[in-house]
C-alpha cells in the first residue's frame, strides 16, 4: 500500500533536495495560474487568494526555519502580528497609506524583534525552541490584548485601504482586493518566492541544512551554527511581517486572534499538510489550508472537528504532506512508464 | 495585610489546580516523550463533564453537599477518554516531535467541536455551587471552604501520585520505562500497556482538575487554548518532566497571576510570560529539570 | 622547523580527577602521528585539548604558533586544522555533493550573501569533485549520504574534512566501525588522500595496533593521562611491556606478532 510507504519514509521532516530545480517550476505553475485565476473564478474564490498569497509568503519563511534549519517555531504567528500592525498603525493612525512604505516598515520592525527574540532563541533546538518561540508570541499576543490605548486591545486596529505604487484605485473594498490587490500580493508572492529560492540554494541554505542535520558535524565544518541560525530566523521574521500585512489588508484590519499560539499552530498545519520536505511544498499547503477550511466552514459549523481530524490523519498517514504523496505518484508513473 | 492574604490563596487555589494539569502533561513528557497540547482540552472536558455530573446528581436527588466527590469522580471517569487518544497517538511514537505537537494540536482542535455540539457556545457555570461548604475563616480573611478543600484534594493527590511513582512496583516500572524505555522491555515489561495507563492517568489529572475548577469559575470554549499556555508556561518554569517542577511552576504561576491582577490587571498573562522567558534564558532546563543536551 | 602543532606541559583536571598530566607533544610538517593507550588513559580528554575544544588547567596549545585554548570548531576549521570523529558522523538527507560543499563554502567564504548561487559556483565544484575523486565517491555525488553502505559513510566523513583543505588533520579512530577487510583500505585512502590534497600532518587515535604500526611514523602512548612512550613504531614495537601496558585491558585481539611482522614497509 501507497500509504504505508509514505508513512516508513519518513522519521523526521524530510530534506528538501537542493540539486534539482522543481521547486522553482512548482511555484512558476502556481503563480501563472493565479495570475489567471480571475480569468474563469469568482469574486468570491478571488478574495479568498488574497489571504492565500499572505500565508504563502509567511509559509516560505516559516519554512526556512522548519524544513531547511530544522526548528519548529510555534510562535510564527507574532511576525504576522508585527506586518499586521504596523499596517494598521501606519495606515489609520499616523496617515501613510503608500504600501511599499507599508511594508519597508514591516521588514525593519521584523527584523529589530526577531534579532533579539531570536538571538535568545536559536540557543535551543527542538521542543526548547519551540516553546520559547511560544512563550515570546504569547508575550506579543498579550502586550496587543493588554494595552488597549496602543492596540484597540481585543477590538483591534483598522487598517486603510493603502495605495499601490501611490495609486488610489476607484471602486469598493472587494474590487480593489480582486483587482489592484491581487496582482500586487501574487506580484509580491513571485518575487519573495523566488529570493526565498535563491537562498535555499545558496552557500547559506545548504548550511542551514547542515545545521538541520547535524549541528556538532556542521561547526567542525565550519559552519557558524548560532549565527547562521539567527540569519534564519531573521529572514524568516520578515517574510512572516510581510504576509502579515497582506493578511491585514485582505482583513481591513489587524487583530490580536492573528497572534495567538492556536494561529501559530495553523501555519505548522499549513506547512506540514503541503509538505515541509519541498520548497513548494507550504505554499500548496496554505492554498489547500485556505480552500479547505472555507469549504468545510460552509458545510458545517464543526469546521474545526473536521479541521483537527485530517491533521491527525495527515500525520499519521501523510506525513510528507501533498507534496510526498505528488513525488510518490509522480516517482511511481515513471517506475511504471 | 488581610489583602495579601486574599491573593495568596485565591493564587494557591489557582494552582492546586494548575499543578494537577501540569503533572499530567509532565508524566506523559516524562514517560512519552510526547508534550500535549491538548492536555488543555482534557482541561475543558473534565470542566463540562463535571457540570454535567453535578446536575445529573441533582436530578438524583443526591444532597449538594456531595458536590466535592462528584466532581472527582466524574473527573476520573471521563479521563477514561485518554485511553482511546493513547491508541492514536501509538502511530507516531518513533516520529519526530514536531509531529507529536501537531498531532495533540489536531486533537485540541476536534475537541473545541466536541464541546461546542456537546455543551453549545455559551459559557457554563455551576450557579455558586461552592457555596453549600459555606466559608471559613483564615487568619481574618474569609474564604470558601471549597477552595482549601480543592487545595487539599490537590495535596493529598499530589502525594499519592510521588508515593505511587516512588512506592509501588508499578510506579518503578513506569520511572525506569522513562529512564530507558529498551531496558525495561528487554525484562519483559509491555511498555504499550505502561504507556496506555500513563496517558490516562495524565488524562485523568487534567480532567480532575477541569472538573474541580468548575464551581469557582464558567466553563467555556477558550478554556482549554487558554489553559495550554499556563500549563506550558508551569513546565518550563519547572521544568520539562519534572513533578517537583510541576509544583513549584504551578505554584509560581498561580501566585504571580494573583499578584498582577491585585497590583497591576493589565500584566496579568504578560507577566507570566516575562517570567517563562527569563527561566528558559538563565535557567534553560526549568527550575528542577534536567541540563539541555 | 617549526612544528605544526605543539602541546607543552598540558594538565586537565576535571575537579579531583587528573585526566592529562604534563603531556608535551608536537608534530612536524609531513608527520603521522598515532595516538595509543588502554581506555581511560586520556586520549579522548587529549584530542579535545589538541582541537581548542576544552582549555587545559595548565600548559598550552599552539597551532601555528598560535595558542589555541577554547577557540571552538569554526575556528579552528579556519585555521587549517579538520577533525574526524569516532562513530560516523554524517548529514543523513544531505548528497555527498552537497555534504562536500559545506566544508568547501565555509573555506571559500561564500557565506555572507544568501543570494549567492552555489550551483554555479565553480570554485566550490572543482573543490568537491577533487576531494570526491581522492576518496572514489565520484560516482555517488549525488546519492543521500543515507544511501551509501558503512564504508563509503566513513569515507565521507573523513572526506568532509578533507574539502576543508587543512594543514592538520585529526582524527579520533579513523576505522571503528568498519570491517577488518575495509580498514587497510581507507587508512590507504586516508594517507593518499593527505599527500594530493596538501595536508601536512595527520594525528590519529587509534586501538588497532596493526594499523598503527604500519601506517605510523610515531607513536605517542598514553598511560594515566601521561606520556608513557613517545617513539617511531621501530623502537616502540620492539619493547614487549610497553606493547603490554598499551594494549591494556583490551583482549588481544590484535596479536601484536603481525603487527611485528607489518612494521617493515
Amino acid at each position: 500500500m501507497r500509504i504505508e510507504t509514505s508513512v516508513r519514509a519518513v522519521a523526521s521532516p524530510a530534506a528538501p533536495p537542493l540539486s534539482r530545480p522543481k521547486g522553482l517550476w512548482a511555484l512558476l505553475v502556481i503563480v501563472v495560474a493565479m495570475a489567471a485565476l480571475p480569468l474563469i473564478a469568482s469574486t468570491y474564490t478571488l478574495t479568498l487568494m488574497v489571504p492565500f498569497f499572505g500565508f504563502a509568503i509567511a509559509l516560505l519563511g516559516f519554512n526556512l526555519l522548519f524544513g531547511y534549519t530544522g526548528l519548529l517555531s510555534f510562535g510564527h504567528a507574532m511576525f504576522l502580528g508585527v506586518g499586521a500592525y504596523a499596517t494598521a498603525v501606519l495606515t489609520s493612525k499616523l496617515g501613510v497609506r503608500s504600501f511599499e512604505l507599508v511594508l519597508l516598515t514591516a521588514i525593519a520592525v521584523s527584523a529589530l524583534i526577531a534579532l533579539p527574540v531570536g538571538y535568545l532563541c536559536v540557543r535551543y533546538t527542538r521542543i526548547f525552541f519551540g516553546m520559547l518561540t511560544l512563550a515570546f508570541g504569547m508575550l506579543f499576543h498579550s502586550i496587543l490584548f493588554k494595552f488597549y490605548g496602543l492596540t484597540g486591545g481585543d477590538q483591534g486596529m483598522r487598517v486603510v485601504r493603502p495605495l499601490l505604487f501611490g495609486m488610489d484605485s476607484a471602486g469598493g473594498k472587494t474590487a480593489f482586493l480582486t483587482g489592484p490587490f491581487y496582482y500586487y500580493a501574487l506580484g509580491l508572492l513571485a518575487v519573495l518566492g523566488f529570493v526565498m529560492w535563491r537562498i535555499v540554494r545558496s552557500p547559506f541554505g545548504l548550511h542551514l541544512q547542515a545545521i538541520r542535520e547535524n549541528a556538532q558535524k556542521a561547526s567542525y565544518l565550519g559552519v557558524q551554527v548560532s549565527r547562521t541560525r539567527l540569519a534564519a530566523f531573521v529572514i524568516s521574521a520578515i517574510y512572516g511581517a510581510v504576509g502579515g500585512a497582506i493578511l491585514a489588508v485582505s482583513i481591513g484590519l489587524a487583530d490580536p486572534e492573528m497572534v495567538y499560539w492556536t494561529q501559530s499552530g495553523n501555519l505548522v498545519f499549513m506547512a506540514v499538510l503541503g509538505g515541509s520536505g519541498s520548497f513548494v511544498g507550504p505554499v500548496i499547503g496554505g492554498l489547500a489550508f485556505v480552500l479547505l477550511h472555507d469549504s468545510v466552514m460552509a458545510a458545517t459549523q464543526y469546521w474545526r472537528f473536521v479541521m483537527g481530524a485530517i491533521l491527525v490523519l495527515l500525520v499519521i498517514f501523510f506525513p510528507r504532506g501533498i507534496a510526498g504523496i505528488a513525488g510518490d505518484v509522480v516517482a511511481r508513473f515513471r517506475k511504471g512508464s | 495585610m488581610t489583602v495579601f492574604l486574599d491573593v495568596l490563596l485565591g493564587g494557591v487555589f489557582h494552582a492546586a489546580i494548575l499543578f494537577l494539569v501540569a503533572a499530567g502533561l509532565q508524566l506523559v513528557f516524562g514517560v512519552q516523550k510526547i508534550v500535549n497540547l491538548a492536555c488543555g482540552s482534557f482541561y475543558a472536558l473534565g470542566a463540562y463533564f463535571g457540570i454535567t455530573a453535578v446536575g445529573f446528581a441533582a436530578q438524583l436527588g443526591l444532597p449538594s453537599i456531595l458536590v466535592l466527590p462528584v466532581l472527582i469522580l466524574a473527573g476520573l471517569a471521563i479521563g477514561l477518554v485518554g485511553l482511546p487518544v493513547e491508541r492514536v497517538l501509538r502511530t507516531i511514537y518513533n516520529r519526530d516531535e514536531s509531529y507529536q505537537l501537531l498531532i495533540t494540536f489536531g486533537f485540541l482542535l476536534m475537541f473545541q467541536d466536541v464541546f461546542r455540539f456537546f455543551w453549545g457556545a455559551t459559557p457554563r457555570t455551576l450557579d455558586n455551587a461552592y457555596l453549600v461548604y459555606g466559608t471559613a475563616e483564615f487568619l481574618g480573611v474569609q474564604v470558601p471552604t471549597y477552595n482549601l478543600l480543592v487545595i487539599a484534594a490537590s495535596i493529598a493527590i499530589a502525594l499519592g501520585l510521588g508515593l505511587f511513582l516512588q512506592r509501588t512496583r508499578m510506579g518503578r516500572i513506569i520511572r525506569a520505562t522513562a529512564e530507558n524505555r529498551n531496558m525495561t522491555e528487554a525484562m519483559g515489561v509491555d511498555s504499550n500497556r505502561i504507556f496506555a495507563a500513563v496517558f490516562t492517568v495524565g488524562c485523568m489529572l487534567g480532567t480532575v482538575g477541569g472538573a474541580l475548577v468548575v464551581p469557582a469559575s464558567a466553563s467555556s470554549l477558550d478554556m482549554a487554548v487558554e489553559l495550554v499556555v499556563e500549563a506550558f508556561a508551569v513546565v518550563v518554569i519547572g521544568g520539562l518532566g519534572s513533578m517537583r517542577g510541576a509544583l513549584a511552576g504551578a505554584l509560581i504561576v498561580g501566585l504571580i497571576r494573583a499578584a498582577a491582577i491585585m497590583v497591576l490587571p493589565e500584566a496579568e498573562i504578560l507577566s507570566i510570560y516575562v517570567v517563562v522567558i527569563a527561566v528558559l534564558i538563565l535557567r534553560p532546563a526549568g527550575l528542577f529539570g534536567r541540563a539541555v543536551a | 622547523m617549526a612544528a605544526l602543532l605543539a602541546a607543552h606541559g598540558v594538565s586537565k583536571s576535571y575537579g579531583a580527577f587528573q585526566a592529562l598530566r604534563d603531556v608535551s607533544l608536537s608534530i612536524s610538517d609531513g608527520e603521522f602521528i598515532s595516538i595509543v593507550g588502554p581506555n581511560g588513559a586520556g586520549k579522548s580528554t587529549l584530542v579535545h585539548v589538541l582541537t581548542g575544544l576544552l582549555k587545559p588547567t595548565a600548559g598550552h596549545v599552539h597551532f601555528h604558533g598560535a595558542n589555541i585554548a577554547g577557540i571552538g570548531p569554526v575556528e579552528l576549521a579556519r585555521r587549517g586544522m579538520a577533525r574526524g570523529f569516532q562513530l560516523v558522523n554524517i548529514f543523513p538527507a544531505l548528497t555527498v555533493r552537497e555534504t562536500l560543499a559545506v566544508a568547501a563554502a565555509s573555506r571559500l567564504k561564500r557565506i555572507a550573501n544568501p543570494f549567492r548561487s552555489l550551483t554555479r559556483d565553480r570554485e566550490v565544484r572543482a573543490d568537491v569533485e577533487e576531494v570526491a575523486d581522492i576518496f572514489n565517491l565520484r560516482h555517488r555525488l549525488d546519492q543521500p549520504a543515507s544511501a551509501l553502505s558503512q564504508g563509503e559513510k566513513k569515507l565521507l566523513d573523513v572526506a568532509s574534512a578533507f574539502a576543508l583543505k587543512p594543514q592538520l588533520i585529526l582524527i579520533d579512530e579513523p576505522t571503528s566501525g568498519v570491517s577488518t577487510g575495509d580498514k587497510h583500505s581507507i587508512m590507504e585512502l586516508l594517507v593518499t588522500a593527505a599527500r594530493k590534497a596538501g595536508v601536512r600532518g595527520i594525528i590519529q587515535v587509534e586501538h588497532d595496533m596493526d594499523l598503527v604500526a604500519r601506517y605510523s611514523d610515531r607513536i605517542i602512548a598514553l598511560q594515566g593521562g601521561a606520556v608513557l612512550a613517545n617513539e617511531p613504531p621501530a623502537t616502540f614495537f620492539r619493547d614487549p611491556a610497553l606493547i603490554a601496558a598499551v594494549v591494556g585491558t583490551r583482549p588481544p585481539s590484535v596479536p601484536h606478532k603481525s603487527a611485528a611482522e607489518a612494521r617493515p614497509c
